[in-house]
This record gives structure tokens, C-alpha cells and sequence, in this order.
């Protein structure tokens, strides 16, 4: 049975032979492939030129692809050593066009550097605050981190990029056929099929959607225009760095939000990565805080979009059970090195919506069971029913009521502004309302000692 | 041996993804000739594919293939659109929404605002700035008995037989796209041109291709003066567009205004409230500038950006 395991598994500090860890690491960079949507709207909605989008998005690529191989490699300092890569965060994407609006890519590039400082602060930070994470609330916030991604996973399943526009049936057939395959690779498949189960689930549903819709593969023909290989040119936005005042407030409270999804990321790599672990261990959870401020304050520099530690590569990982640290390191590796070859990763980047929609539901399945199996593992009693209960109450509210948010007082809307943050944020305020009782007990205890 | 069983899969999934690759990329789409790359929306471009290809069919077999349209409704008709075929002269041909029209002239029908949808079709047909000649007006959906907005394209058809029509279909509760403001602001930029100030009265004119929905063309001189408001129906009140900014402390005009410094068309995004949510969401302004008697001015128009998922 160990044996078996062996051939089949790989944990974190293992290095897999070197043509797992090229297909493990190349089904984690497809995966990373669904980010790279955002620094393409990004801008588009700037009105960036052709010859813009292109460095700016090997920018983010080189920024996504270091900022992966300083969190797993394992540094003395920084970097938690677990398969956790990074990819362009969509939780800055909103206020980085702002900044861009405001003050031109200089100042998207400042803000979010100082982004970067703020994550990189709250890393000692989250780590002297452990008791204010109980085991149920870490459990919370990982499951969190798997309900964030339901929208963007179900959307292109569904194959839609806008709301309210039109859906083919075709597109939900893809998405569904990639799906099954990758779930029952997953639950039927041994060895090769199992650990390769996402990659041979996206493979298939590719050639699925190209034999029902051509025009997946008319897309492919976009990509004879465009070079093999260019080295990405420092034009005159991204020889500037500016700061704003105005925007600290906002920047400071995405990057508290971006700490906290990490946080989820981190702790459900933890988990899965050393399961016999019984309490939270805090150390490799803050330098890898610490490397995922360090990587959205480098991406700054390079003129990249922020980046953000990836739920759905830690969901792949839970599901294939391929835990090495070093598939992280090779995907970032690869997604480096990819930066400098803009035909290979445009024709990654075409692969069809609902296929990469199937991939993030199946990833993102892990995470939530990963949190929901964590928040059950202790005793349960009324106050973490009404801690847990208000808090999703609250925090999923802000996706299914956005417009009452619209509407709110300022304060809220800083704070009410996405599932899990909000949700995040009140476990640990109510947890500790909740049982000021008991701290009173405890004082009273110990002035009567 | 085993290692080849072992990766057979991937590299046989591989091998049929690059045939498959190598296949399509010898055939040929049918709307190769088609150029849909300044539609954003799977909707409106499945509408001007459903319009080109009935196109395709009259043009081909001519007044014959009305007999296929009228046998096969059902085909020309969807829950969002459907099929309609004119002469040039406004009587309907064919129509699959529905058909009490077909054989009537609707020259001169008004939509609830007092908009001539088919003599705005007609004007559009003949726009070089429209190729697939949108048209926005309110209608209502067969069945129902409330006004429904609708953006319509159209396509000229000479049948073998010689006759002169055009086909057209409307989607109903159309998206926004940015290539409808292209449209109508060069068409107002291209009648400035050609007319000078005249042209002011028939662009603020809100019965006139110029204006639809939320959407108007404005014009302004350089120092902010209005010569036709974005938001008023007279200049009464002068707004100083530079000085404004949006709900995140953009000016989008003044950032504008400097793009055109060196180029004659600029697209800018700024962020607005949501009509119904009063959320923020993404809008964009469309501006040229043109010279009215030596001077130089600004046209411009704004419209929604699609709201990704």
C-alpha cells in the first residue's frame, strides 16, 4: 500500500522524476492560464496599444511565475514551501484600473507596491494572531476560498464572458463532458490517469468544443500573426512610480483582503500537505504571507498586474494528491519562461471558456470540503453556530445583494465588499463578542488567585 | 516499453490535437468574409450571422427562397429575434415575428417616441460608417403589450431577378455595444463636415439615428463651451465637461482631450453608477474631433461597457 502510494503521490519536499514534474507543473500553468484574462481586459479598458497589452501582460506573467517559485522553493525567510503558485489577482483588478485612470500606470504601479508593503506588514501580524483563529474559523476562511471562485468557475462553464448575454448549449455540454472526465479520471483512474486527471479532463474537453464549435479552433489561427519569441520593452508608462494619498485607504483595505484569501490559500495548502499536523502551524502560514506581499510589491516594480496566491491550484493539488512543492516551483518556471514566447502562451490562453470553467469547479470542490471538514474536526456548540451562521449570512450577502452595499453607509462599503473577507473579518470579531464571557471568567479567575 | 504505455495517453491526445489543429486550420469558415471583431457580445454577433445568412439565401435564390422562409417560421425566429425582409419603398415582405404585417407598408410607422424605424433602416442602409446598418428604436415582442427596445441590423439584398430589398432582424432588449456609438459619432462628425453648424440641429434632434436609449451625440469647443449638451436638451446650461470627473476622481475628458492631441479618435473608460443597483460600473466615452470653420471642436458619445461575470 506504500508502495502504491509512492508511484502515485508525491508529498511537499519530494522532488517527482523529471517527467512528472514537467506535466504536473504544465497541468498547474493551465490552470494559472485562467488569470491571464485580466491583464487583457485590464488593458483593453485602459485603451492600451497592442504593443502595451503584450509587455504588460509578460509582465504580470514574470511577476505571477517569480512570485511562485519564491513562495514554494523554500527560502530561509520568506515562502511558505508548499504548492501554492501565483497568478494575477482578480481581487485588485477593480481599484488597479482606477489607479490607472487616476494617475496613468505610474500610479497603479506605486499602489500597488504599497499593497505589497501593507500584505507584507500583516504577515507577523496574522502570525501573533493566531488565538484569534480558532481551528473552526481557519476552516471557515478556507471554505471561503473555494465559495469565492463559484462565480468566475460557473461563468465559463456556462461559456459567458458578460452578463446577460447570450449561452450556447454546446458550451454547457463542453463544459460538463471536461468536468465528468476530470471528476472520474479523479475517482476511477489510478496512478497516471488520477495525478493527471485535470490535464486529460482540459485535453478532452478541448478537442470536444473543436469538433462541436470550429471556431475554437478558427480562434487558434489568431495566434500565426504573432511572434515566437519577444523580449517584453520597458515603454515610457512603465518608466514611472507614483503615490497617491486618496487611494491608501482603498488599497489598504484589498490589501487586507488579499492577505486573508492567502491566508485560506495557505492554510488549506497546510492542510493538505501535512494532514497530520494537529494545530495550525503559523510559521510557514507567515513567510508565506510574507512572499505573497513580496510578489503583488514585485509585481509593481515590473510594471505587472497585483498577484495573488491561486485557490485553484491548491484545489488541484487536494484532488490529485501530487503535493510536491517543486511542481509549484516548475510552474513558475514555465510560466517565466513562457513570458518571453507570446505565440505558445496566446494559444494557451484560447482554451475554451467552459473548459477552464470545468477546471476551476473541480479545484475549487477541494477547497470547500477541505474548510467544511476542518470547521467540523472539533466540538461544536451554539456560539460557533451563530459565529459561523452570521458571519455567511453577512459575507455571502454581498454577492446575492450587491445593490443594497450600493446603497449602504461608506464604512460598510469599505468593509461589506466580497464573500470572503466580510465573512472573514466577522468570524473573528463575533468569535471574540461571543465569548467575552468566558475571557471574564477567566479574569475573574485570576484576580481571585 | 512502459514508458511508452505510460505516457500513450498524453501523447496520443496530443497527436489528435495537433492533427485536428493542422485540419481546421485548412477549411474555411462561411463567415470568413464576416467581420464581427467590433462586436464585444456572443448576441449581437449571432444576430448579424442569423441576418448575413438569410442574406446569402435570397440573394441566391431570389424571391423563390421566400417560400422556404414562409414554410419554415420556426427557423427565422428565436426568443430573442427574428427574421423581417422590406423592399426598398417600406412594404414587408416577409416577416416571421409577425406575419399580420407582411404586404402592409410601414413607411411611416413611429415607434412610441416618434422614431421612423423604416426610414431610419433605409438612411442606414446607405451609411458607410454602418456596415451592418443598426438601427435603434422600441418595439414590442409578438404577444406582448409593453414598448421593448430593440437594436436592429439589416443587410441590401439584389435578388437574381433583379429586385431590391433588405433583410433585417432586431434583437430584443439589445446589449450596448461600443460599436454603436462609433457609429453614430462618426456619422454626426462625417454631416458636420459636410454641413458645418446646420448639421447641430439634426444630431440634437432625439427622433434622429443620433440618439437612442440613454445614448446622445454632444459636441463642445476647447474651452468646455457646449454646442450640443450630453444632458439637457438645450445649451441653456453650460457643464464644464473637463472639470468633471467620475465616481472615482477621473476626469475623463480632460484625459481625453489630451489623447487628441495626437490622434483624431479616443476611447476613454470611466466608472458611473448603475441605473437600477446604483452600483459602480464601467462606462466608456467615445470622442473625435473635427474643424467647423477653421475651428476645432469635439464629438463625442457615451456608452455601457459590457459588465464582465
Amino acid at each position: 500500500m506504500a508502495k502504491k502510494n509512492k508511484v502515485s503521490e508525491y508529498s511537499v519536499n519530494q522532488v517527482p522524476p523529471a517527467g512528472h514534474l514537467f506535466v504536473s507543473s504544465i497541468q498547474h500553468v493551465l490552470l494559472m492560464f485562467v488569470s491571464l484574462g485580466f491583464p487583457v481586459i485590464f488593458s483593453s479598458q485602459i485603451g492600451g496599444s497592442t504593443e502595451f497589452a503584450a509587455n504588460f501582460i509578460a509582465f504580470s506573467m514574470l511577476a505571477a511565475g517569480l512570485g511562485s517559485i519564491i513562495q514554494s522553493v523554500g527560502l530561509p525567510f520568506i515562502g511558505s514551501g508548499y504548492l501554492c503558485p501565483n497568478v494575477c489577482g482578480p481581487s485588485y483588478f477593480s481599484l488597479s484600473l482606477s489607479a490607472a485612470w487616476v494617475g496613468g500606470i505610474p500610479l497603479m504601479r506605486g499602489m500597488i507596491i504599497f499593497a505589497g508593503l501593507i500584505e507584507m506588514a500583516l504577515a507577523p501580524i496574522l502570525e501573533k494572531m493566531r488565538k484569534v483563529f480558532p481551528t473552526f474559523i481557519v476552516g471557515l476562511v478556507v471554505a471561503m476560498v473555494g465559495v469565492s471562485v463559484i462565480k468566475v468557475s460557473v461563468a465559463s462553464l456556462f461559456g459567458v464572458a458578460f452578463q446577460g448575454d447570450a449561452i450556447r448549449t454546446t458550451d454547457i455540454v463542453i463544459g460538463m463532458f471536461s468536468l465528468m472526465v476530470m471528476v472520474l479520471c479523479n475517482l476511477w483512474g489510478k496512478g497516471f490517469v488520477k495525478m493527471y486527471c485535470l490535464l486529460i479532463g482540459m485535453l478532452s474537453g478541448w478537442i470536444l468544443a473543436g469538433i462541436l464549435l470550429p471556431e475554437y479552433w478558427y480562434n487558434l489561427l489568431t495566434v500565426k500573426n504573432i511572434p515566437m519569441f519577444a523580449l517584453p520593452t520597458i515603454g515610457p508608462e512603465f518608466k514611472q512610480i507614483t503615490f497617491d494619498f486618496k487611494m491608501i485607504i482603498p488599497f489598504t483595505v484589498i490589501a487586507i483582503s488579499g492577505s486573508l484569501k492567502s491566508f485560506g490559500n495557505l492554510l488549506a495548502a497546510q492542510k493538505i500537505s501535512e494532514p497530520d499536523l494537529k494545530e495550525t502551524n503559523f510559521v510557514p502560514i507567515r513567510k508565506g504571507l510574507l512572499a505573497d506581499g513580496f510578489s503583488t510589491a514585485l509585481a509593481g516594480l515590473l510594471g505587472g498586474m497585483a498577484v495573488d496566491t491561486s485557490s485553484s491550484n491548491v484545489g488541484l493539488a487536494g484532488a490529485t494528491k501530487v503535493l510536491s512543492k517543486w511542481i509549484s516551483v516548475g510552474a513558475g518556471v514555465i510560466f517565466v519562461i513562457l513570458a518571453f514566447f507570446p505565440k505558445l502562451s496566446t494559444a494557451l490562453s484560447l482554451m475554451p471558456k467552459p473548459v477552464l470553467g470545468a477546471a476551476i469547479i473541480f479545484a475549487g470542490c477541494f477547497m470547500i470540503c477541505i474548510g467544511l471538514q476542518q470547521m467540523f474536526s472539533e466540538g461544536w456548540d451554539p456560539r460557533k453556530t451563530f459565529v459561523v451562521g452570521i458571519s455567511l449570512f453577512f459575507g455571502l450577502s454581498t454577492a446575492f445583494l450587491p445593490g443594497i452595499y450600493a446603497r449602504a453607509p461608506h464604512f460598510i462599503q469599505i468593509f461589506f465588499t466580497d464573500p470572503l473577507p466580510t465573512t472573514a473579518i466577522l468570524s473573528v470579531i463575533l468569535n471574540q463578542i461571543f465569548n467575552l464571557d468566558v475571557l471574564l471568567e477567566k479574569l475573574k479567575k485570576k484576580g481571585c488567585h | 516499453m512502459y514508458l511508452l504505455k505510460k505516457w500513450s495517453f498524453l501523447i496520443i491526445s496530443s497527436a489528435i490535437l495537433l492533427s485536428t489543429v493542422s485540419f481546421i486550420s485548412g477549411c474555411q469558415s462561411k463567415y470568413e468574409d464576416l467581420d464581427l471583431t467590433m462586436y464585444q457580445y456572443r448576441d449581437t454577433k449571432d444576430l448579424v450571422k442569423f441576418v448575413y445568412d438569410a442574406a446569402l439565401m435570397l440573394e441566391k435564390d431570389g424571391t423563390k427562397s421566400l417560400d422556404y422562409f414562409c414554410n419554415n417560421r420556426n427557423l427565422f425566429k428565436t426568443k430573442d429575434y427574428y427574421l423581417y425582409i422590406y423592399d426598398v419603398n417600406g412594404t414587408n415582405i416577409y416577416h416571421a415575428g409577425m406575419e399580420h404585417l407582411e404586404g402592409k407598408n410601414l413607411w411611416d410607422l413611429t415607434d412610441k417616441d416618434g422614431k421612423k424605424a423604416v426610414q431610419l433602416v433605409i438612411k442606414a442602409l446607405e451609411d458607410k460608417n454602418n456596415p451592418h446598418a443598426w438601427v435603434h428604436y422600441s418595439w414590442w415582442e409578438p404577444g406582448k403589450f409593453y414598448p421593448v427596445p430593440k437594436s436592429s441590423c439589416h443587410l441590401k439584398v439584389q435578388t437574381p431577378d433583379g429586385k431590391r430589398l433588405f433583410v433585417g432582424g432586431g434583437l430584443d432588449y439589445p446589449h450596448e455595444e461600443k460599436e454603436f456609438i462609433r457609429i453614430i459619432v462618426d456619422g454626426a462628425v462625417q454631416l458636420i463636415e459636410e454641413r458645418g453648424q446646420k448639421a447641430f440641429s439634426d444630431i440634437a434632434d432625439p427622433l434622429s439615428q443620433y440618439g437612442y436609449r440613454d445614448v446622445r451625440v454632444f459636441a463642445f469647443r476647447p474651452d468646455g463651451e457646449i454646442l450640443i449638451s450630453p444632458v439637457t436638451g438645450d445649451n441653456l446650461s453650460q457643464i464644464q465637461l473637463l472639470e468633471c470627473v467620475d465616481e472615482v476622481g477621473h476626469k475623463p475628458f480632460e484625459k481625453a482631450l489630451k489623447e487628441l492631441e495626437s490622434k483624431n479618435s479616443v476611447w476613454e473608460v470611466f466608472m458611473a453608477k448603475q441605473r437600477y443597483q446604483r452600483k459602480l460600473i464601467k462606462k466608456c466615452l467615445y470622442l473625435r474631433k473635427t474643424v467647423i470653420s477653421g475651428e476645432e471642436i469635439y464629438v463625442g458619445a457615451i456608452t455601457d461597457l459590457p459588465y464582465p461575470v
